[in-house]
């Protein structure tokens, strides 16, 4: 299969020119992150107060909620990249072009690193400017953890494009769902024990879960578990996997029942 | 498949053998051979259900036949998909042009798609082309039906396909624009040796673009000829006649869809 980094850059401009003339696809890239900051900030300063410790308690929901941040974006610019053409009734006019999958994916997820990096700048410079936690702090320990969150968010992405190629714009709420699901499951503001006993089998077999128990040993001055780390890459890799499969699946069945009707 | 009437040693751009479709126990497609020739313009028609679109999205690579070969340009459908789409063009009436894009960057973005190292003055000159150099800046949601369809078919023009198919272009155009898409696809196809797929319910306009038709009923062809022949197979005076004939004669089922 050739790839054209051609087509791949003018899928990411296009993507580009939605972003720059719909005002409603900020929402999930300025208004969120803000609300998230300041809701999970003053949650943080609240409750530490109680224990006479603010800043360490807002410094560990604030990594929560920045990190989740990176998935959420990841998964949600994606997947709402593909979302515009089915809104636009422009799957067809791209599916008689000689783009390939992997150029469209390419360049959607390129343009998506784009908003991915809008969305995190915001959500930690209203954390530094209102709450003085500094995302940096974790140092190094970023690069990895940040590294799996990417690829849970694309290959959850994956799940939800497979997911509408199959059912039709009634799975769109799933771009947001799924990453809800995670949000509880996570562990990201709690330890996995906190949660229902029936749920903690779950949340183990989470990568996310695994991230940001290792978020929490770094904000609470330790060095990087590399086992959580190790455990959390395993776990994206094979859920990467499953992301190809199922959306491979889901692509093969729509071009076998000629669901393009529903989309033109 | 050839033309009956003109014997010819052009090599054919695209052959469909033995093409099937179902869906849910209904044969949409039923067995269609088509074969076209480079240069050649084909319409490809039949009332409402025939199985006109279900075959040009197989040949098109958007929806997998059941049964059946495609070749395009020598390229065999689905393996060599993407090579083989770099030779085609499609535009279809019914479809808008993505929001939130501007004529000039719609074609850019096609263009690019398409293989076009840089598209925009080819996509300038195809405007002007069509007379329509005014619209470059206008926003693809502003266009009107006609505007549009012109759009359309400019796009998928741009890279000098070797065929062109078009679904339905004319439909719910005023008579001018009707005849300027015409003599614009007569242009290219004369100028350029592209070949052109088409279907249409506009008789009248078919008989005045294409070189052959290609009838379809119940998913399979009735019908493959010029003109001329084919009205005359069925005893009618002209194309419209045999179109009405066989909507009389389809199953009830295949008109409703």
């Amino acid at each position: 299969m050739t790839f054209s980094g051609d087509r791949a850059l003018a899928i990411a401009r296009r993507q580009a020119y939605v972003l720059q003339r719909a005002p409603q696809r900020w929402f999930d890239v300025v208004v969120w992150p803000v609300v998230d900051a300041i809701l999970f900030g003053a949650i943080g300063v609240y409750f530490g107060r109680q224990q006479g410790a603010a800043a360490a308690s807002a410094a560990f929901l604030l990594a929560g909620i920045i990190l989740f941040h990176v998935v959420f974006q990841a998964e949600v610019s994606v997947a709402t990249g593909f979302l515009e053409e089915t809104w636009s009734r422009n799957l067809l006019n791209l599916m008689v072009t000689p783009l390939s999958e992997l150029e469209y994916g390419a360049g959607v997820a390129l343009f998506g690193l784009v908003k991915l990096a809008i969305g995190v700048t915001v959500v930690s410079l209203v954390a530094l400017a209102l709450f003085a936690f500094e995302i940096t702090s974790l140092g190094l320990a970023l690069i990895p953890l940040i590294a799996v969150l990417l690829f849970v968010g694309w290959s959850v992405a994956l799940v939800v494009i497979g997911l509408i190629l199959r059912l039709g714009q009634g799975a769109e709420i799933m771009t947001w769902g799924f990453i809800a699901l995670l949000l509880p499951l996570s562990g990201i503001f709690y330890p996995v024990n906190a949660l229902p006993g029936v749920l903690q089998p779950i949340a183990e077999v989470l990568p996310t879960t695994h991230v940001f128990a290792a978020a929490q040993q770094v904000v609470a001055g330790h060095p990087l578990p590399w086992d959580e780390v190790g455990i959390a890459a395993g776990g994206a890799v094979v859920l990467a996997i499953l992301g190809v499969w199922y959306l491979t699946r889901m692509l093969a069945t729509f071009r076998r029942r000629g669901y393009i009707s529903r989309h033109v | 498949m050839s033309d009956s009437s003109e014997p010819t040693q052009r090599a054919p751009v695209l052959q469909a053998r033995g093409l099937v479709k179902e869906y849910k126990r209904v044969r949409a497609v039923d067995g269609i051979d088509l074969q076209v020739d480079a240069g050649e313009r084909v319409a490809l028609l039949g009332p409402n259900g025939a199985g006109k679109t279900t075959t040009l999205m197989m040949l098109l690579g958007v929806i997998t036949p059941d049964a059946g070969e495609i070749e395009i340009v020598g390229k065999r459908l689905p393996r060599d998909r993407s090579a083989a789409m770099e030779q085609v063009g499609f535009a279809a009436g019914y479809l808008p042009l993505p929001e939130r894009l501007k004529v000039n960057e719609f074609l850019v973005l096609f263009g690019r798609l398409y293989g076009i190292h840089d598209p925009a003055p080819a996509a300038a000159l195809a405007l002007e082309r069509f007379g329509i150099s005014d619209l470059a800046l206008a926003m693809g949601n502003e266009l009107s039906s006609g505007q549009r369809t012109l759009v359309g078919i400019i796009k998928a023009t741009l890279h000098h396909p070797r065929l062109l198919v078009l679904d339905e272009p004319t439909a719910s155009l005023d008579p001018d624009v009707a005849r300027r898409v015409r003599n614009g696809l007569e242009r290219l196809c004369s100028e350029e040796g592209t070949a052109l797929l088409v279907t249409s319910h506009n008789m009248l306009e078919v008989e005045r673009l294409c070189d052959r038709v290609v009838f379809v009923s119940g998913g399979r062809v009735v019908a493959d000829g010029t003109a001329e022949e084919v009205a005359t197979r069925f005893g009618r005076d002209d194309l419209e006649g045999v179109f009405l004939h066989l909507a009389d004669t389809a199953q009830p089922g295949e008109q409703a869809q």
